[in-house]
């Protein structure tokens, strides 16, 4: 029990209900599953789960004889709970399970969840890491003040222009200036540091993160990208006393006396590299260095260039440019998190870079870790500037909006979509990203991304949401208006033009792949690897099928009973969505002149005939959607997927964001305080006996 | 610099993972060898082919609609099991015409595909695994040291660089994970990452001076490295081993890239415009810089993907559309796209090709040809684009590995054959004593002289 921090057991016991005391010591829940679970399972779930032959979906519930047989794999309790509060199983054509048995059933099943994942051994854990591109390039930024670029990041979507983003007054500006950086003209021409190569982008983590560490290992190459890097850097024709920020602290010539030199060295190396290592430096690494730099003018290179050598083998040092936490050893038993890994993890959460020098005095302090002065942490910086780094990294991830990118509609029959060289979709793909700034910022619900009663637009996304037609466009820097939504279907995260631009081919929407990406996005249940077993449907419909609508004709093309499974849950998120067409506008009938169908039923007990009602049950089924947020912000806050084992965590970030009215900042607070992000052991030995008294 | 220090710390500080003999002056010993060394390449198509372009007998054979349980074709008519003399090429194969005593074509074999992926991410990224199926716990892949590092282990100590890994995607979005983009792995979970910028291949190749700069602060920070790792619990540790490994490959690249600098003087290829090429001049240069690097004795194992797997986003072919088209797209309706597909297909055999004739035509020490110590092997992950299947893929072996490989035959192996069969035959070749590689059965006896 040694290695359990307190902090942890704490919360396991808040959490914990015990279930069945008395079925010891088999395991529990025994009584649970003899009277309540197996007696459903076995009338309603069998047939095709497990009986004869058949095995639906890789699911046997036929075998499964004793609690332990469940406990001991809590995915699948998980998914069972998942198919079962979501009314995907049973399926539409068998006799659906009563509401109060449904419940019930769930209600088990999630204490049985509970008793297998206090029974397991091994909890997962974020494994060392380098840096990813945008991480280092913010680090460095940091670290010596620079007032420019290190490199060019195509990978921040949006391009801030005139610093509107100012998250310490709480509010959004109404007027703001914004530019597209992956479309937009000349909008990685900005100063940065000339002659900085970085290293190529780093891919996004299927359904994930580009932080995630599993994804983020080093090569040969990738290491000779981060030694040559740390020289450029420190040697580009830029770095001066006028873009680095430090530079009087650390490479100026120090006008004291010779005698005190090595002094003035060892202060301003143990300032640099405390920062650089996100920790205090022991004496023997200062010295390290101290001696290097000495050397160096010894052997005649002025002091300047001496401090660059020695700044720009830190910054290839594993030190900086890796992110890991320390081990609990033998002799350091953990009480609770450390506080410099801690004031990294925050950092790299909430700033994509390393900690600054306040950050790190709360560390040294030793209280960083306690919940209060933790929260005072995060909100602190919430309202620094720095915070624009999250905003540059997450939400985009998280909207997946990179694919709006390669998104063109037909040219013939979208022309407006078309100027110049460049595309209305320059300014869509800022839109959702604005939203969600002002969200933060000005830390409302995060239930407006579902339905919000504002939205930033520029003149063309104007008269685009107005009649599809287009203004005069601005392609570099964009103004963007903070506009009243009054108009339902238009608002929010889902609706918006990108989004169902970036999801539909070049001549007709793709219900499915907006389903998946719903699935995916806003509601964290991806579905299975894209359809390998569906055959796509021809862009433009063939023979008879050009008087169908496009549900008709996905109808006809799916006939097989595997592939209805997944297509219950997809297909009627994609469909609530037909009303958009290929570029986002809405449309009541299709070409052929018959009318759009959106009606569906979510999650089999919400029945909607459009996107407002489709928008209503969603924001019903708010703490599924809260959730899935949560979830995504939690992966991306400790860079590793997130599993079932976190799923108890989960509740509580929603238990507790719910009580808070969902506001995002708080629900951030609540991401921060939870027990995997504090978690601190590469090894929890918990045994079941945690459960009896 | 204290190259002394530094080793013998690194040695010490990485500790067992250091396993590899440290080989000083390798490079030397070789210029004076007269036998020149034996090569490996690989040359990996995405998204499988169209079979009834590539495979010989299925030419009459109906376009396959999608399906994905990854069913086989049936053939409508059956080639024998065993060696045919290589004589009449089918479309596809056409660019290899006047190469065919010079390559062997391999029908027949299947892999395995593990259940809990994406088919086209395990594809790639699994195609030279050595893992069997079950044997990686950590990583929904099947995935372990790829072949070109198990060779390279073997023969890669007296080349500069231990291999290299060349990439044709330009692809300009982050569509997809590095599954998708990757056929070289290190080990499960860690990614040997290619390069994709021609301009930044030949530096790396060619530019020993950029290097030279950061000799000195490398004793700073493998210091700093020790520290780091002592605080590290296990697994992070094996993890960061990692570092170690870098900074010793890249020391090692540095000594023998130093010793080899006239010699590299000798090479005639000048350095990448940086503009944007069309997608066939762009994958010729990308093999044109493997090939100078095979030939020069900079590397003698080298990977090459030809592009990505599924990756939607429209690509240009300039020479071949007037508009970007999606390979993976069109594979999925190949009735529809079965013109362009074959196109697509050609395209890559054309650029196979010319590698082959370009290595054919390079003359070794002893007058034998590049192409005759090499193992160039073609090959794709799925046996069609549209089926998914694992099985019966289309793989061409060019070169003779120094004599010990048929070529100008088509050999046709029973089913069930695993394609680990040809990596062990392959490995086995350029000297890695192991009797297994993945779910290998054993050796292709037939292939061999």
């Amino acid at each position: 029990m040694k290695t359990v921090s307190r902090l942890f057991l704490s919360l396991l016991c808040l959490q914990t209900i015990p279930v069945d005391a008395d079925d010891r010591p088999d395991g529990g829940g025994n009584k649970s599953f003899s009277e309540v679970i197996q007696p459903v399972f076995r009338a309603s779930c069998v047939k095709c789960h497990g009986k004869g032959d058949t095995v639906e979906g890789k699911v046997n519930l036929f075998n499964l004889q004793k609690a332990s047989d469940l406990t001991a794999n809590p995915e699948l309790i998980r998914d069972l709970i998942e198919a079962i509060d979501s009314s995907y199983m049973p399926p539409e054509d068998e006799t659906p399970l009563p509401a109060d048995t449904r419940k019930q059933l769930v209600s088990q099943l999630r204490q049985l969840l509970q008793v297998a994942l206090h029974s397991q051994k091994t909890v997962p854990r974020t494994p060392i890491r380098r840096m990813n591109r945008f991480q280092y390039n913010n680090a460095v930024q940091d670290l010596f003040q620079l007032n420019v670029e290190v490199f060019s990041l195509p990978e921040r979507m949006l391009r801030e222009h005139g610093n509107y983003f100012q998250p310490q007054t709480g509010k959004m500006p109404d007027q703001l200036r914004a530019g597209s950086r992956p479309l937009g003209k000349s909008q990685l021409i900005e100063r940065r540091l000339a002659g900085v190569a970085p290293f190529p982008q780093d891919l996004r983590a299927e359904h994930g993160f580009d932080n995630r560490g599993d994804h983020l290992s080093l090569s040969p190459l990738l290491l000779e990208s981060f030694l040559k890097l740390g020289r450029s850097i420190v040697e580009s024709p830029d770095f001066h006393e006028k873009t680095c920020g430090i530079w009087s602290d650390c490479f100026a010539a120090p006008t004291s006396e010779q005698s005190e030199i090595e002094d003035e060295i060892r202060s301003r190396l143990r300032r640099f590299l405390t920062r650089a290592f996100r920790r205090p430096v022991e004496d023997e690494t200062l010295d390290r260095y101290a001696g290097y730099v000495l050397s160096q003018i010894e052997d005649g290179e002025p002091f300047t260039n001496a401090m660059k050598s020695a700044t720009a083998a830190a910054l290839a040092s594993p030190r900086f440019f890796y992110i890991y936490d320390r081990s609990v050893d033998e002799t350091r038993p953990a009480k609770h998190p450390d506080d410099f890994d801690l004031a990294s993890r925050l950092s790299f959460f909430l700033w994509g870079s390393i900690p600054d020098e306040s950050l790190l005095e709360v560390a040294a302090s030793g209280t960083l870790h306690e919940p209060a002065v933790l929260s005072a942490q995060v909100d602190r910086m919430l309202r620094d500037r720095r915070l624009k780094r999250f905003c540059d990294s997450f939400p985009s991830q998280w909207l997946q909006l990179e694919r709006i990118i390669t998104s063109e509609p037909d040219r013939e029959r979208y022309p407006q979509f078309y100027f110049a060289k460049f595309r209305a979709s320059m300014h869509m793909m800022l839109e959702p990203l604005l939203l969600f700034e002002a969200v933060l910022i000005e830390d409302r619900s995060i239930l407006t991304f579902i339905d919000s009663d504002f939205s930033y637009r520029s003149n063309l996304l104007e008269s685009w949401y107005r009649d599809g037609t287009q203004s005069k466009p601005t392609p570099v820097a964009i103004s963007f208006r903070r506009v009243p939504v009054t108009d339902r279907r238009q608002g929010g995260m889902i609706t918006n033009a990108a989004v169902m631009t970036m999801t539909s081919g070049a001549t007709r929407t793709q219900p499915i792949t907006r389903g998946a990406w719903m699935a995916t996005v806003i509601l964290n249940d991806p579905p299975e690897p894209p359809p390998a077993d569906v055959p796509l449907l021809a862009e433009k419909p063939e023979g008879d099928e050009s008087r169908l609508t496009l549900r008709e004709r996905f109808a006809e093309h799916r006939k097989r009973a595997d592939c209805a499974g997944c297509h219950r849950r997809i297909d009627p998120l994609g469909f609530a969505l037909e009303n958009y067409d290929v570029a986002g506008l809405w449309r009541d009938k299709y070409e052929n002149g018959r009318t759009v169908d959106p009606s569906g039923t979510l999650f089999g007990r919400h029945k909607f005939g459009d996107i407002v009602e489709f928008k209503d049950a969603l924001l019903t089924e708010k703490d599924r959607f809260t959730r899935a947020f949560a979830s995504h912000l939690l992966s991306f806050a400790i860079g590793r997927e997130v599993g079932v084992a976190d799923s108890l965590a989960l509740d509580q970030i929603v238990e507790e964001s719910a009580a808070a009215e969902y506001r995002f900042k708080s629900l951030i607070r609540h991401v921060v305080l939870s027990e995997p992000f504090l978690r601190r052991e590469e090894k929890v030995e918990l045994k079941t006996g945690i459960l009896s008294p | 610099m204290k190259p002394t220090t530094r080793r013998s710390f690194l040695r010490g500080a990485a500790g067992a993972t250091l396993s590899l003999p440290w080989l000083e002056s390798l490079a030397a010993d070789d210029a004076a060898s007269k036998k020149p060394a034996l090569r490996m390449a690989v040359f990996y198509v995405p998204i499988g082919v169209v079979r009834r372009g590539f495979f010989p007998g299925e030419q009459e054979n109906e376009i396959p609609t999608f399906t994905s349980n990854q069913k086989e074709i049936a053939r409508r008519q059956e080639v024998a099991v065993g060696l045919h003399p290589l004589e009449n090429l089918t479309p596809t194969q056409q660019p290899l015409e006047k190469l065919k005593n010079k390559v062997t074509l391999i029908t027949g074999m299947d892999r395995f595909y593990k259940h809990g992926s994406d088919l086209h991410a395990q594809c790639a990224s699994c195609f030279l695994s050595s893992a069997t199926a079950h044997s990686v716990n950590s990583s929904v892949y099947p995935l372990a040291r790829t072949l070109d590092h198990i060779v390279a282990d073997q023969v890669g100590d007296s080349t500069p660089f231990r291999s290299l890994e060349f990439s044709c995607n330009s692809h300009r979005d982050n569509k997809e994970s590095i599954y998708f983009d990757n056929v070289s792995w290190y080990g499960t979970n860690h990614v040997a990452p290619s390069i994709r910028d021609p301009r930044k291949a030949y530096r790396r190749m060619f530019g020993t001076q950029e290097i030279q700069t950061y000799r000195d602060i490398t004793d700073l920070v493998l210091a700093d490295a020790r520290v780091l790792q002592r605080r590290l619990g296990r697994a992070d540790r094996q993890k960061f081993a990692e570092y170690f490994d870098g900074i010793r490959t890249i020391e090692e690249q540095m000594d023998k890239l130093e010793k080899m600098k006239s010699e590299l003087a000798k090479v005639s290829i000048e350095e990448p415009p940086e503009s944007h090429l069309p997608r066939g001049e762009y994958i010729r240069l990308m093999g044109d810089l493997m090939v100078a690097a095979l030939q020069s004795g900079l590397t003698n194992v080298a990977t090459m993907m030809i592009g990505p797997e599924r990756w939607d986003t429209p690509l240009r072919y300039e020479s071949l559309f007037d508009k970007p088209m999606s390979h993976h797209g069109m594979s999925h309706n190949q009735k529809k796209f079965v013109k362009q597909l074959l196109q697509v297909d050609r395209f890559h055999m054309e650029q196979f090709a010319y590698l082959v004739q370009k290595m054919d035509a390079i003359q070794e020490a002893d007058g034998s040809s590049l192409l005759d110590n090499t193992i160039f092997t073609y090959g794709s992950g799925l046996g069609d684009g549209a089926t998914h299947q694992y099985t019966d893929l289309p793989i061409i072996v060019a070169g003779s590995g120094g004599g010990r490989l048929r070529t100008g035959q088509h050999l046709h192996c029973s089913d069930g054959t695993p394609l680990a069969n040809l990596w062990l035959t392959h490995s086995q070749i350029m000297g890695v004593q192991a009797e297994r590689f993945a779910d290998s059965t054993g050796v292709v006896e037939r292939l061999l002289v």
